[in-house]
């Protein structure tokens, strides 16, 4: 299990980290969300040793990461960067090898997961010579190629198309259910509420927000509401106590309410105003949370 | 994993990624190329005889050319080429003799065996004439002198080419051995253009890892140390590799060619040179390597490059002054200042006018320095990899590593 405890960092005056605390189990997905400037850089650098924390630590199993045991994690940077000149093979069978995989299994390996991605007939091609696409997967090959452990990916999705992003799911998904630990951090809150059981949410360099998505949501103080109506919305509106946001899209008016604000009286109160086309209460989608919690 | 098994697998991507590049082999090919030509050259063009024509006014002018022609001769191998030959025009009188003289059709007149004319005073080509002549009519003069004082005029030109003298030193070197020296100039000069050109393969290889980003996923799986250690080695075999070969085309292409006279090396000349050149590689390769962390571009690096080259200067002006002034107060210094003393060090040593305890120290402090600057460099480069767009201060590099 990755265990981040109490991370402080600071560069001069700047607050990086401030007591950021987060877990990951082996099989276990983490999607580790915040704004911009948040942290998640510096969070995942820490576990690198890229960035050494002011205070805190980073376990393994309950022990300190050892340059060691960092060869047995995957790690994919946001800034993407790979040697253009080198042939992909090459690349990914030399970082197999500093990670320290034999000759052998570290070209069988490059060759399996350019097998993966279509890419077997490019092997002996400079990655320069790849489209971005392509030069993607043979970054998150570079990750992949010594079978780590440990996942971890800077915003992986950014830049995807949709066929890409689906390829992506895919195999953080396959190795999640090989019992690996899998964190991501990401901008696209949809995806991240379908394709993680957990999450943990950053803001100002500490986590505001970590657990089981489904029970965060049913936990949540919050609710969203959808309601698309003929009539006088907005004096229906308010009557409602406990409103916190509404957003209008036209006729549907989106709103976050308390969850302890009762709605049976006011879908009364709506079908009296007029002809009621949609109606929803459900708990607050990841990106409500999200929003609820940075905001 | 081991740091040498990591970091004989970063030298090794550099042997082979870098030694397949198309600049390698442009520049190896080039290098060869143009060490060819400077051995080569010189061959053909040395080869050939001077011809020069002289004007004749008056009486007794020929046996002043003939000794002219004799004593340029004088020192030419048997079966060789002469390296002067000497024609003479005869002039009716002096005016028709300058003429030709100003047409260039001439090189020098002689006027009664008494004056010379030239066009001008100061060029190459005039001055050897001239100098030619004057010893020629010197030699005519002693001639004279030594037939009028009743004895044989024969042998004066063997004379006055001669070395009668015998040498020898204090040192104890052989008197025809100057050509330690030579080989101390060479080694110099090989060093000094190592280090520039080497340098800045190590400087450019660290700053294209952070223009291209991929040093972030490196320094996932390696200590920055194992990475520029590995590096330096990499591109330090790649260095020695073309640089061996550069001096192998220089010898064969002096051996076939037989331009100049190589100097007999003995195994300590040898060890001498290997050893600074080891040692001098290796102080500026740190240097560079660490200089190239603190930027992420290639238009910047040679601006960082610069202080570097600056240092390679002055250590290479300081042995030029020891070349001359072995026992002098800036070979002195330069000995024992760690930045300096690849290239005084063996110059001195070459000329033998260096103690032993002197060189030992020197050695010494050389090796403390570059392990010194090895954990300072390393400091830095670990500090500025990870810090991209402008420029990274040193003292920022610095302080960020460590924290």
């Amino acid at each position: 299990m990755l265990e981040l405890t109490n991370l402080h960092k600071r560069y001069g005056d700047v607050v990086a980290l401030a007591g950021c605390s987060f877990a990951v189990e082996p099989g276990r997905m983490l999607g580790f969300l915040g704004p911009n400037g948040a942290g998640k850089t510096t969070a995942m650098r820490t576990i690198f040793g890229l960035v050494t924390p002011d205070e805190g630590t980073v376990t393994w199993d309950r022990q300190p990461v050892t340059t060691e045991q960092r060869r047995r994690f995957g790690y994919m940077p946001e800034q993407r960067g790979l040697y253009p000149k080198m042939r992909s093979h090459d690349h990914l069978a030399y970082l197999g090898r500093l990670r320290g995989m034999s000759a052998r299994e570290a070209s069988v390996s490059a060759d399996s997961w350019l097998d993966r991605f279509g890419l077997a007939e490019r092997r002996t091609d400079p990655v320069e010579a790849l489209s971005h696409g392509n030069q993607q997967r043979v970054q998150l090959a570079a990750a992949l190629v010594h079978d780590p452990e440990l996942l971890v990916l800077d915003e992986p999705f950014s830049g995807l198309d949709p066929i890409a992003s689906e390829t992506m799911s895919d195999i953080l998904r396959e190795q999640t259910a090989m019992g690996k630990a899998v964190v991501f951090s990401s901008h696209q809150l949809d995806l991240v509420e379908d394709l993680c059981e957990e999450v943990a949410i950053i803001n100002m360099g500490g986590i505001v927000l970590e657990g089981n998505v489904r029970r965060l949501k049913d936990a949540a103080p919050i609710r969203h509401l959808e309601l698309e109506l003929d009539g006088d919305v907005d004096t229906l509106i308010d009557t409602l106590d406990g409103v916190r946001a509404v957003r209008s899209d036209g006729a549907r008016h989106t709103m976050i309410i308390d969850a302890a604000t009762d709605v049976r009286g006011f879908v009364a109160k709506a079908q009296d105003i007029g002809r009621l086309r949609h109606f929803s209460y459900t708990t607050p989608s990841l990106s409500d949370l999200f929003r609820e919690v940075v905001t | 994993m081991s740091s040498i098994a990591i970091m004989w697998q970063v030298a090794r991507r550099e042997v082979k990624e870098r030694g397949r590049s198309r600049a390698y082999l442009l520049t190896t090919v080039f290098t060869f190329l143009i060490v060819l030509a400077l051995v080569v050259v010189p061959g053909l063009i040395g080869g050939d005889t001077d011809e020069f024509t002289v004007g004749s006014v008056g009486e007794d002018n020929d046996a002043i050319v003939r000794s002219a022609e004799l004593l340029g001769n004088a020192l030419d191998e048997p079966d060789a080429e002469p390296s002067v030959a000497f024609e003479i025009e005869h002039f009716n009188d002096r005016t028709e003799a300058e003429a030709a003289l100003s047409e260039g059709e001439l090189d020098a007149v002689l006027v009664d065996g008494a004056s010379v004319i030239v066009e001008s005073v100061g060029g190459f080509g005039e001055s050897a004439v001239l100098s030619l002549l004057q010893r020629g009519a010197a030699s005519v003069e002693l001639e004279m002198i030594v037939s009028e004082s009743g004895q044989a005029a024969t042998d004066v030109i063997e004379v006055m080419t001669s070395d009668p003298l015998e040498t020898t030193t204090l040192s104890g070197q052989d008197a025809d051995d100057g050509s330690q020296g030579a080989v101390a100039y060479a080694g110099l000069l090989l060093l000094y253009m190592a280090v520039l050109l080497y340098g800045n393969w190590i400087l450019s290889g660290v700053t294209e890892e952070k223009s291209n980003r991929v040093v972030e996923v490196l320094l996932s799986s390696v200590k920055p140390w194992q990475l520029l250690a590995g590096k330096i080695v990499g591109i330090g075999l790649l260095a020695i590799t073309q640089f061996a070969g550069t001096i192998a085309v220089a010898v064969i292409a002096l051996r076939v060619t037989g331009t100049f006279e190589l100097p007999s090396l003995n195994f300590a000349t040898v060890a001498n040179l290997v050893v600074w050149f080891v040692l001098g590689f290796l102080l500026f390769a740190v240097m560079f390597g660490a200089a190239g962390s603190l930027v992420s571009r290639m238009e910047d690096a040679q601006n960082v490059a610069f202080p570097m080259s600056m240092i390679a200067v002055v250590g290479f002006f300081v042995s030029i002054a020891a070349l001359g002034d072995p026992d002098g107060l800036p070979a002195l210094i330069g000995t024992f200042v760690p930045l300096t003393a690849p290239f005084v060090v063996p110059v001195r040593a070459a000329l033998e006018a260096i103690p032993a305890w002197q060189y030992g120290a020197a050695v010494v402090l050389t090796v403390a320095a570059i392990f010194g600057l090895v954990l300072v460099a390393g400091r830095i480069y670990a500090g500025g990899l990870l810090r991209f767009g402008t420029r990274v201060k040193l003292r920022e590099a610095w302080r960020s590593a460590d924290t």
